[in-house]
């Protein structure tokens, strides 16, 4: 007999010695990324604060109604008061910082790998089960290696959320740019195109529709994973509601959970409007 | 077959022995036919490979429209798109005005594509989110040409197609037909001397794809261009082509005028697909004339001086109006001022049915 309990230890073991070994010969390496984190969110947050709040609320109803409609504007502005009025403005703006920084970040990463995938087709086998594997795990796994290696903080909120982030984007991108239509790319040849031309005058408008898609979703994804990692100090609603169910203080979870539910339709509402323009004109 | 004593100065396209084998294992099966001689199936068994085009020959001259017809399968549109190298030959030469295509580099290949080879598709692939000047002024984008020019020659270009109002709107706004008159607008605007079209009307309306049909042909004579037209029907070959190839399983079955195609069928295939063809315009004089000395001996006492007179060219069509209003036994045909020979009404009908005159022919 095979004493499974004790390959088990021996496997924890080697796991467990891993991360550490990692994190003490690494270590300048993830300080540097927890700086580089803490640094990019924090800017992203101090530039949101520095408008006051019904500056802000305003900006986003006018963006509503350029992009929507009049109603749409209104229903924007409103919200996004709602949540000063709450006191929960700098919880708001705190998650919304982590919200763009981490999209920003995931989008950095995620576009040009899609891009490759879309026109290798090899890449993409290799990067499908991947990530299948980080969309299957429960996102909340990512928090304790984030958490050993980064420590507690924004910076750890940032790299959780920016892993369960990139998968949506990484797929819509390499499918929208790996599913240019044949005859599109016969007519590019037979123009005598370069490789350069054929990607932005040919893929990339095709694709437009599928990334921006993409991007939304990504949007979505960090803003699901943003409250889940309120329980490694992201600060802002997530740790808002983690403390609240904390202390049982249910009225105050609620007000958070309200606060973050307009936020993300706000959000959402603003970017899916940007995807039907562009598929509008395509 | 009408492909023979041609000079080098007329031939802008020769294709030479063109195979396109698709699969892994092209290269060696490609080495098997030539080596053994196997055939199409016995190329899928041995190797898995499919056979889409064998051993294409032909030439296109300055000028000349040159058809393709064949059916769905038949390895045609494989065969056009070698020609630009769209798809690489297995084997054999293309060449175009003297150059061997196979031989050019990316950036010679580029030139070549761009400047004197375009392209006019079936589904024709008008970028959606572009108007119709941007996409006719598309293939003059890629060149790098700035945008005044560009969109001046594209004006002109959808002038000529008759699309002159048209120019700010969508390709969605347009019907199918338009749409194609902006793929050939696309292709006529980088001025190439020879127009691939891969079967452009087969999607559209018959009254509007004879429409355009004719227009294409008047055009491409108008501005001196060669075309090379991929077609599945042989109606639209004969009214369009000078010449038609009639592909068949990968192979050329057979090169020739419309009258040939008709008179003298390769095979039964080609025979039947030209049976049900109508012959009264594509059938001429001098195809069912019979000799004068042959009139002479069924008709003793007849003279050819005192028959009607037709030309060379007239079609069957013509001949019989001309045949109905005449007394005398045939018409002669003239050519150069000398009788070629005499059409009798029994040469006549065999016209009509599509067989040559039993003796005769062309002189």
């Amino acid at each position: 007999m095979i004493d499974t309990a004790a390959f088990a230890r021996s496997f924890d073991r080697v796991i467990d010695d891993a991360l550490f070994w990692v994190s003490d010969n690494a270590a300048f390496l993830f300080d540097g990324l927890r700086l580089l984190f803490e640094g990019f969110y924090g800017a992203v947050y101090w530039a949101l604060g520095a408008l006051p709040w019904y500056v802000l609320a305003v900006l986003l109803g006018l963006a509503g109604w350029r992009l929507i409609d009049a109603r749409a504007g209104i229903a924007i502005a409103i919200g996004m008061a709602a949540c000063a009025m709450m006191g929960l403005w700098s919880g708001t703006m705190s998650t919304f910082a982590l919200v763009l920084s981490a999209t920003f970040l995931a989008l950095l990463v995620a576009l040009p790998v899609g891009v490759l995938a879309g026109l290798k087709p090899r890449l993409n086998r290799a990067i499908e089960p991947v990530l299948d594997l980080i969309q299957t795990m429960p996102p909340y796994i990512y928090l304790l290696p984030a958490i050993a290696l980064l420590g507690f903080g924004p910076g750890t909120a940032l790299a959780a959320t920016l892993i369960v982030a990139m998968p949506p984007a990484i797929r819509l991108t390499a499918l929208g740019i790996g599913r240019t239509p044949t005859e599109f790319l016969e007519l590019g040849k037979s123009l005598g195109m370069t490789r350069g031309q054929m990607f932005l005058k040919i893929r990339l408008p095709f694709a437009v529709p599928s990334i921006m898609a993409g991007i939304n979703q990504t949007l979505m994804m960090a803003f699901g994973m943003v409250v889940i990692a309120g329980i490694v100090g992201s600060g802002g609603l997530g740790q808002a509601i983690y403390d609240a169910i904390r202390t049982l203080d249910i009225a105050k979870s609620i007000d958070a959970a309200i606060a973050i539910v307009i936020l993300t339709i706000v959000i959402d509402r603003l970017t899916q409007s940007l995807v039907q323009k562009k598929e509008g004109t395509a | 077959m009408t492909t023979g004593n041609m000079t080098a100065e007329d031939t802008l396209l020769d294709c030479q022995s063109a195979w396109k084998i698709f699969g892994k294992r092209a290269a060696e099966a490609m080495e098997a036919v030539k080596g053994r001689n196997l055939s199409k199936r016995d190329v899928l068994q041995e190797f898995n490979c499919v056979v889409g085009v064998s051993d294409a020959s032909f030439q296109v001259r300055r000028g000349e429209i040159f058809c393709i017809m064949g059916l769905s399968g038949s390895g045609k549109s494989t065969l056009i798109r070698m020609l630009n190298r769209l798809i690489e030959p297995t084997n054999g030469r293309i060449e175009v005005k003297g150059r061997d295509i196979g031989a050019m580099n990316d950036a010679d290949l580029r030139e070549l594509r761009a400047k004197h080879m375009a392209m006019v598709f079936q589904s024709v692939a008008l970028l959606p989110h572009r108007t119709v000047l941007e996409n006719a002024a598309f293939g003059l984008e890629v060149q790098g040409i700035s945008k005044a020019d560009r969109n001046a020659t594209a004006r002109e270009a959808l002038t000529t197609v008759g699309l002159g109002d048209w120019m700010d709107r969508y390709p969605t706004e347009l019907s199918g037909g338009m749409q194609q008159r902006v793929g050939l607008a696309r292709a006529l605007t980088s001025d190439p001397e020879i127009i691939l079209m891969d079967e452009p009307f087969s999607a559209l309306d018959p009254l509007i794809r004879r429409q355009l049909q004719d227009e294409f042909r008047q055009l491409t004579k108008d501005l001196g261009k060669s075309a090379i037209f991929i077609t599945h029907d042989l109606d639209e070959a004969i009214r369009i082509g000078d010449r038609i190839a009639i592909m068949k399983d990968g192979v050329i079955i057979q090169t020739g005028t419309a009258e040939d195609l008709i008179l003298n069928p390769a095979d039964d295939y080609v025979a039947e697909f030209v049976s049900s063809i109508s012959k009264l315009h594509l059938i001429k004089a001098h195809s069912v004339m019979v000799p004068v000395e042959t009139f002479l001996r069924d008709h003793p006492g007849a003279s050819a001086d005192d028959l009607a007179q037709a030309s060379p060219e007239t079609d069957i069509d013509d001949l019989i109006d001309l045949m109905v209003g005449q007394k005398g036994a045939g018409l002669a045909v003239v050519r150069d001022g000398q009788v070629a020979g005499v059409v009798t009404p029994a040469s006549l009908l065999l016209g009509v049915k599509g067989s040559q005159a039993s003796e005769g022919g062309h002189g």
